[in-house]
């Protein structure tokens, strides 16, 4: 499970203005909002890249502020993120991307295993046999699938995503939001997407930030149907409203 | 009609003055702390030794061909300088002492670093804000790595000793390039220049002198390349500034690090 409490954090301005905020463990949790609401910044907190100004994060019931950086550094092998930039090692060919955290954190494995956990998750992501190719010869949704595959190959408890579909095509992004769903497993998610009509199929609880606030938090269902008239106007995509 | 007072000019210059000094300061401040940071990894050996070889071979090998045609050009203009000189007093026996003294002590180590620092820390700069721009170096805090001992440490110490060990071929070829000229130009016998250059007034202490001083200008530039990659903001934009600015630092470093260790070490 993961617990935020009076999160705050300014760097000119605010970008988090007190976030309370409970994640509970297995869920899929769908972080939306516009541009520019924090939620990069806030996920970057949760996973102990950024330090608040104010405020607790748990995780697992763990104060991740009370660690120092080294016991962060052996905290976030819990996780699993997928970045907005897909931040693929671009001197690495993609399967030593992939194997990259199994020969970083997991030093008791074979090379075989490691090579075999590689092939695994390359068919996963419908990328077989492609472990030989440098990240910059790939495809925007290639990229996002390699991230997605190198999140993952850890199986890590938590797993984060920030605009996984970010640039693709509607078909490309509805076969990432479906593998996001089938590679989650028991681990608790927080994803981050713009792209509302496809990250509603798949996650059990929304929470919609704006200006460094959480505005709503509640299940999937309860945010299509809310009367809040800036979550009604976000989720539907209507042009009339207070955005 | 401007409606700003002489005064509130002024004032500005004087802000402006302040200001400067206050960021040179940060930036110096931002470099030593990360010099001892990294320093503290390499006394651990706590540092990627996989990424110290690929360094050693992308900044240190791939650097051969333009080191070696400097080198050889710079003993060549060595003795094109001195050549009126030494016709006017016919003193062609110290041209091999002239040339190896500028070359061993300044020349060598100076355009060594100089060059090597348009290529390698231009590159480096590059490369490190890239990965920063890209979430690349978050990454790796993800999987539990730390950036300092995964690319930083590495980096700082394959640029030392590519400077150091380009130090000592760059010398022997702008020695060896000096002599073509000497024979080319002067007609002095290859002899000639080599006692000049072994007769005595030349010994291991000038040799030393400038690897002396290429072991402080690979920590110069490796600093300054990585801490401008490190610190770049504003996307791709930003890793251009960065790559300037780092450039312009490293250059300036040297040339204030040439003065001090001359000044120290005699």
């Amino acid at each position: 499970m993961i617990a935020i409490q009076g999160l705050q954090k300014a760097f000119r301005e605010p970008v988090l203005r007190g976030i309370d905020l409970t994640v509970p463990k297995g869920c899929l949790y769908g972080l939306i909002g516009p541009g520019a609401a924090g939620k990069s910044v806030l996920l970057k907190h949760v996973v102990g890249l950024m330090r608040p100004d104010k405020g607790k994060i748990f995780v697992d019931g763990h104060d991740l502020l009370q660690m120092s950086e080294l016991e962060l550094q052996g905290f976030r092998k819990r996780f699993g993120i997928a970045f907005q930039n897909n931040a693929l090692f671009d001197h690495l060919s993609v399967g030593e991307n992939i194997a990259f955290p199994l020969r970083r954190l997991h030093k008791d494995m074979t090379e075989q295993e490691i090579q075999d956990r590689v092939d695994e998750r390359l068919r996963a992501v419908a990328l077989p046999g492609m472990q030989d190719r440098s990240p910059p010869s790939l495809s925007g949704g290639q990229k996002r699938r390699v991230g997605v595959a190198r999140a993952t190959v850890a199986r890590p408890p938590i797993l984060i995503y920030d605009e996984p579909a970010a640039g693709l095509d509607p078909v490309s992004s509805q076969k990432i939001f479906d593998l996001l769903k089938k590679e989650k497993g028991d681990a608790t998610v927080i994803m981050v997407s713009s792209d509302l009509d496809r990250l509603l199929t798949v996650t059990d609880r929304v929470g919609m930030m704006l200006d460094g606030k959480i505005i709503f938090d509640g299940t999937t269902e309860q945010a299509q149907n809310s009367n809040n008239e800036y979550v009604r106007q976000f989720v539907h995509g209507l042009t009339e409203g207070p955005l | 009609m401007s409606l700003a007072s002489p005064h509130a000019a002024q004032e500005s210059l004087t802000f402006r003055i302040g200001k400067n000094l206050f960021d040179m300061s940060e930036v110096a401040g931002g470099m030593a702390v990360l010099l001892v940071r990294v320093l503290w990894r390499i006394a651990r050996a706590n540092f990627d030794w996989n990424e110290f070889k690929t360094n050693m071979y992308k900044m240190g090998v791939k650097s051969t061909p333009i080191v070696v045609v400097t080198a050889l050009f710079v003993g060549a203009i060595a003795v094109i300088q001195a050549a009126p000189m030494v016709q006017q007093y016919g003193a062609y026996g110290l041209l091999g002492w002239g040339a190896g003294f500028s070359v061993l002590r300044e020349l060598g180590p100076l355009l060594t670093a100089l060059m090597i620092s348009g290529r390698v820390g231009a590159n480096n700069t590059a490369e490190l804000g890239t990965m920063v721009v890209t979430e690349q170096i978050d990454a790796l805090r993800i999987l539990a790595i730390d950036p300092l001992g995964f690319l930083i440490a590495p980096r700082l110490l394959a640029i030392v000793l590519t400077l150091v060990i380009a130090n000592i071929y760059a010398d022997a070829l702008a020695l060896f390039g000096a002599a073509i000229a000497s024979k080319a130009m002067l007609g002095v016998e290859y002899g000639v220049f080599l006692n000049g250059l072994t007769s005595g007034l030349l010994n291991f202490g000038d040799v030393a002198h400038g690897l002396i001083k290429s072991a402080f200008f690979g920590l110069m530039m490796a600093i300054a390349s990585c801490y401008f990659g490190l610190a770049v903001k504003g996307g791709a934009p930003g890793v251009g500034r960065a790559v300037n600015a780092g450039v312009v630092a490293s250059a300036t470093g040297i040339f204030i690090l040439d003065y001090f260790v001359s000044f120290i070490i005699g």
